[in-house]
């Protein structure tokens, strides 16, 4: 039975600062940037905003974290805004920042505060992103990082690889959504490879990083932020931008069994279980889907998004991306701003906010035309799996 | 040419803890630990303080063979880490125990190129000192 608050709750005014390689300004005036943007495109005042949300993580590991700097906190958002109306604040531990967008539509329909910006600001470190480990390694490292086996993208590459095999799969098959996805970049203004084609020869020449993930299969750290307004939908049709209405939502609740070494889990049982809870809130299925915005921190991430969601059978997602079929104009068009390989790495917000942006038809030179259901995946099918579909209106 | 060169690596030294020093104790000693459920009889690694089956906390310490099949793998080719810039590009495996289904253990492939590594082969743990406290499991062919 569909979820009795389906489409109570809409994503009003979206906003993001300018993406850079580098840290040029610190991060929190970027967030600040992206608040005030998001509340203009709402056309609210600042005085109007009585909710703050985010999820604050830099996930790059060995850095000082510094607030205002490597991360920009609630606090550190509520020190900058001084809301003289504020009644509800947020900074979620787990589920990154889909987590933070599902607590604050709670609150929005609890009816403990009437407009909430959420936030993701995303620090790119000097240097080496995820630092080595140390020379003495306890906790779990301790049976990792002797091999050298000890970053994420080895985790992630050790799960691809199996993918890959237990499947008869190749991994040039992922041209297809590499070249997609920046095709799709290359029509997003803000898109950090706005300006930079791919072709399917730079895919197959690039250099390996950890097998089966060469360069163009892993995302682009950037320096930026984003926020959006979430509001009741009646609040929501009073103010300027056509509201998306938020349909359903799920998080994995499903988990790997705990403390196995790298992250293999069974990503098919991970991700349904937030998407099928999706589903059944938002009363459709994937084959009603338009539009879908799949997290790629790596690119095997889309691909068992694909599959797990159910907009595929196992083992044949790199089938399902050939041909044009997730380009703009094929049957499905995934991450249609360029996603984390292209647009950026702004760890799932964009995801969220594109999906949004699709079914209000103001997607720009990337709208899918008539997108009218619009599903997010705004966390690694394999790892969070927060999922949402949004409508532009009931039905 | 594609043989990985270890000579030169300085590893990460593991520190044990008390979930984890009789795992090190056994790897010291040249056999391979790993926790067994009393209540439902489950092998796990690597230790925690449940079983993963059954949620019992009766749990104790006890050899497997250390015969098993690649589960996962990846070839690093990135040099980030510089402590193992020599042995690049080096296989890195998850390796599941016959006698521990579900269990998984990660180890290098040593002694064959790393273009030997896939999904299914046939592996033997083998054991190399780091210091006189540390001795780590690694893995090579099993033919
Ligand atoms: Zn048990």
């Amino acid at each position: 039975m569909a979820w009795e608050h389906r489409f109570s709750v809409a994503v009003s005014g979206i906003g993001m600062s300018a993406i850079t390689r580098s840290a040029e300004k610190p991060l929190a005036a970027l967030a600040l940037e992206a608040v005030q943007r998001a509340v203009a495109d709402s056309g609210l005042q600042m005085d109007d905003i009585n909710g703050l949300a985010t999820y604050a993580e830099l996930p790059a590991a060995g850095h000082t974290i510094i607030d205002g700097l490597s991360i920009v906190s609630v606090n550190a958002m509520m020190t900058m805004l001084k809301l003289p109306n504020l009644r509800w604040h947020l900074q979620n531990e787990t589920v990154n920042i889909g987590g933070a967008v599902q607590t604050a539509t709670n609150a929005l329909i609890a009816g403990v505060c009437d407009y909430v910006v959420v936030w993701r600001a995303l620090h790119n470190p000097t240097g080496i992103y995820t630092a080595p480990p140390a020379s003495h390694v306890g906790g779990p490292q301790q049976f990792t990082a002797p091999y050298g086996f000890s970053g994420i993208v080895q985790s992630l590459a050790a799960e691809y690889a199996r993918y890959l095999e237990r499947h008869g799969q190749s991994r040039e098959k992922m041209a297809a959504l590499a070249i997609a996805q920046r095709k799709h970049a290359n029509l997003t203004p803000e898109a950090y490879f706005h300006d930079t084609p791919l072709t399917r020869d730079d895919y197959l020449n690039s250099r390996m990083i950890a097998y089966p993930f060469c360069l163009f299969d892993c995302d682009i750290p950037v320096q930026g932020a984003m926020a959006m307004v979430l509001t009741r939908t009646d609040r929501a049709r009073e103010l300027r931008p056509k509201p998306a209405l938020l349909a359903g939502y799920g998080q994995r609740i499903k988990v790997e069994v705990g403390g196995r070494i790298a992250s293999v889990a069974d990503y098919m049982a991970a991700g349904s279980s937030s998407s099928n809870l999706t589903w059944e809130r938002a009363g459709l299925g994937p084959q009603d889907v338009d539009v879908a915005q799949i997290y790629d921190g790596f690119a095997g991430s889309t691909i068992y998004g694909i599959e797990s969601y159910g907009f595929a059978k196992e083992g044949e997602a790199l089938d399902f991306v050939q041909d044009g079929n997730v380009e703009i104009g094929g049957g499905l068009p995934i991450n249609t701003f360029g996603g984390s390989l292209s647009a950026g790495r702004l760890h799932g917000i964009w995801h969220i906010a594109e999906a949004a942006m699709q079914v209000s038809g103001r997607a720009g030179a990337h709208q899918v035309p008539g997108a009218k259901i619009g599903f997010a995946g705004a966390s690694g099918a394999n790892i969070n799996a927060t999922t949402f579909v949004f409508a532009d209106e009931p039905y | 040419m594609t043989m990985s060169n270890w000579s030169a690596v300085k590893r990460p030294i593991p520190v044990p803890n008390d979930l984890t020093r009789a795992f090190w104790d056994g790897a010291r000693r040249g056999e391979l630990l790993f926790q067994r459920c009393h209540t439902c009889g489950n092998r796990q690694h690597p230790p925690a303080p449940t079983c993963t089956n059954c949620v019992s906390t009766d749990l104790g310490f006890e050899p497997v063979e250390g015969r098993g099949t690649i589960y996962a793998y990846t070839v690093m080719f990135h040099s980030g880490d510089r402590r193992f810039a020599d042995a690049i590009p080096y296989a890195s495996v998850i390796v599941e125990l016959d006698d521990a289904p579900g269990a998984l253990i990660a180890g290098n492939l040593l002694g064959v190129p790393y273009t030997e590594a896939h999904i299914g082969r046939r592996v033997r743990v083998v054991f190399e000192p780091l210091n006189d406290e540390i001795t780590l499991p690694q893995f090579e062919l099993d033919q």
